[in-house]
């Protein structure tokens, strides 16, 4: 896509390949994957802010991520600020679209490991996923939600957190049902 | 059955089966999206020649096209031999359609060009050309199409306020053109198409349903809309007469560009732009009062910065694709900064909308299964009020009515012109 910046870490097509990571890495990643999925899954949205870097970048894209998220329109595009934001509101209560929060599980499956400048990160890990949403506070009933995530992850003070996170759904050129839930 | 819509729709209540009935449904998909005017989209996305996009009008679904000379057309995105959708992308750029099936071809004004093995064509080309719309018209750019032809003169659909609404939108660019943003975004809605209309400039609703943003973002272009109570606004409900209604926002906005939450001293291009094209004092004026926030009957919102059209589905569902407003001749920055706040307040996962749909699909959950069969003297539960504010209604000498922001004189509007359109069509 002519559209995209190099260099920048928002609209690069990520690496075709798996890179190879020791065992440990792997299963540390892995496991900020289900933590960060579980948090989701609960509306844990507190824990799951912690998880996130001051720079944090949180896209779903319409349409594949093969483009600088800045020249199109797009379900979200959250930079810090706004994503503060949308924690914000989801805390409030209030937020209707969300209140009662859905009751959801997501799966993760085909994780890879597509970047790893070395074992100290940063990395980039991919993952398809397919969850389960019930609209409680809407039409009462099961929704699904089939894509692919690709996180950016490194370290501060040793601990793994999220720089951005890409939301590709199967259905991104549907019109969508809400989603204010965390994708 | 026969639907006597004058029973259903009263002045000040509308019965909840209007919301909910297949037959009802039936009938507007004929009524308003048919033989009415009907907004399909905007010249700037068919900038050449060959240019087409694809969309849904009333269920139906067309090829809105450019042809060589410019001219634009609404065909049918179905082939006159068997019915085969010609095109499932969602835009291109064409010569001719051809049929995947056999093979037929179609001009971009939907001619039949070409039919293979022609030697056994037994009916004229000329009378199995694509189905086209009987009347397609622009007004600044936005492309209105009547398919059953017939409606009488777009202008008159519009009328002034219709206009004036999309002036108001257009004057914002210094080239007094608007282009629509790069792409669309789609939300469903599992509510009755014409919860959007309603929902969409209801001025009520704000402080109650939208309370979670207020308190998440306490600055905001919303500001006063949000804060003051029932009588403390200067924003006001104005229903135009045709179906075509606003929330009238403009004189809650406290400086020039509050309405896309700027300063002037923030996008300095922009202004200076639009006092060369229009002089300081009418610059500053547009500056002020900003974009309409408005419904033209029965499918386009213009929301502020967003350019929106509704889509029906079925009688429990619909569709909203938004876009945001691009400034001809503004800038990067301005253009760029719209379709950040579209993204904001506009689509599922946004901070306004996806609140309306909680609402609308509660509504509709609300609704049952209700016929449009008053037999019974509608005494079964759902009618839906819409009577707030009538008596302090103004109504001025050219038939348009002002309001108080929160009275409910726009969804009046807007049922005022669908009982008149379904009457007519009966």
């Amino acid at each position: 896509m002519s559209g995209a910046k190099q260099g920048s870490q928002v609209g690069q097509a990520p690496p075709p390949a798996a890179v190879q990571v020791s065992e440990t890495l792997r299963r540390e990643l892995e496991a900020f994957l289900f933590l960060e999925a579980r948090l989701a899954d609960e509306s844990r949205y507190a824990e799951w802010e912690a998880l996130v870097t001051d720079d944090m970048h949180y896209w779903v894209p319409r349409g594949p991520a093969d483009h600088d998220p800045a020249e199109r329109l797009a379900y979200i595009n959250d930079n810090r600020a706004r994503l503060a934001t949308r924690i914000r509101q989801l805390s409030t209560g209030h937020r209707w679209a969300q209140t009662p929060p859905s009751p959801m599980r997501r799966i993760l499956g085909n994780i890879e490991v597509l970047e790893a400048r070395d074992e100290a990160g940063p990395y980039t890990v991919a993952a398809n996923f397919v969850l389960f949403e019930v609209a409680a506070q809407s039409t009462g009933e099961l929704r699904t939600w089939p894509g692919r995530a690709t996180y950016r992850l490194r370290r501060s003070d040793g601990r793994l957190r999220m720089a951005q996170k890409i939301v590709e759904l199967v259905t991104s050129q549907l019109p969508q049902s809400s989603m204010a839930f965390l994708l | 059955m026969r639907y006597d819509y004058a029973a259903l729709v009263q002045d000040g209540r509308v019965h909840g089966s209007l919301y909910v009935d297949p037959g009802v449904f039936h009938e507007e998909m004929e009524r308003i999206f048919r033989r009415g005017w009907v907004f399909v989209g905007h010249e700037s996305e068919l900038p050449a020649p060959g240019d087409w996009v694809t969309r849904r009008v009333g269920l139906q679904p067309y090829l809105l096209t450019r042809d060589l000379d410019g001219g634009l057309h609404l065909l049918a995105n179905r082939c006159a031999h068997r019915g085969t959708a010609l095109c499932r992308e969602e835009r291109g750029n064409a010569r001719h359609f051809q049929c995947i099936f056999h093979g037929w071809t179609f001009g971009l004004d939907g001619t039949l060009l070409g039919v293979t093995y022609p030697g056994g064509l037994e009916r004229s080309k000329e009378a199995l050309a694509l189905d086209r719309a009987g009347q397609i018209d622009t007004y600044r750019g936005f492309i209105f199409a009547n398919p059953a032809g017939g409606a009488g003169p777009l202008a008159e659909h519009l009328g002034p306020g219709g206009r004036y609404l999309i002036d108001r939108m257009c004057n914002l660019a210094p080239s007094g053109r608007i282009r629509l943003g790069p792409n669309w975004i789609g939300q469903r809605v599992d509510s009755n198409w014409k919860l959007w209309p309603e929902s969409d400039n209801d001025g009520y609703h704000l402080n109650f349903l939208h309370v979670s943003l207020f308190r998440a973002n306490r600055e905001s272009q919303y500001n006063e809309t949000m804060l003051a109570g029932e009588t403390g606004h200067s924003s006001k409900a104005v229903d135009h007469g045709r179906g075509h209604f606003e929330l009238d926002l403009k004189d809650s906005y406290p400086h020039e560009l509050a309405w896309c939450n700027a300063t002037p001293e923030r996008l300095p291009d922009y202004r200076r732009a639009m006092v060369a094209a229009h002089g300081e004092a009418r610059a500053h004026q547009l500056l002020l009062d900003g974009p309409p926030h408005g419904m033209i009957f029965p499918n386009l919102f213009l929301g502020e910065i967003n350019v929106a059209m509704v889509e029906p589905i079925a009688p429990g569902v619909c569709a909203q694709y938004h876009t945001a407003m691009q400034l001809e001749g503004a800038g990067e920055a301005v253009n760029r900064r719209l379709l950040r706040l579209s993204e904001a307040a506009m689509g599922p996962a946004s901070f306004l909308l996806a609140d309306d749909a909680a609402a609308a699909e509660r509504q509709q959950y609300g609704f049952g299964a209700s016929r449009a069969d008053l037999s019974d003297g509608g005494a079964a539960h759902t009618w839906v009020d819409l009577s707030r504010g009538q008596r302090r209604e103004q109504v001025a000498a050219d038939g348009v009515r002002v309001s108080l922001l929160s009275d409910e004189t726009t969804n009046r509007g807007f049922w005022r012109h669908y009982r008149s359109v379904m009457e007519a069509g009966a």
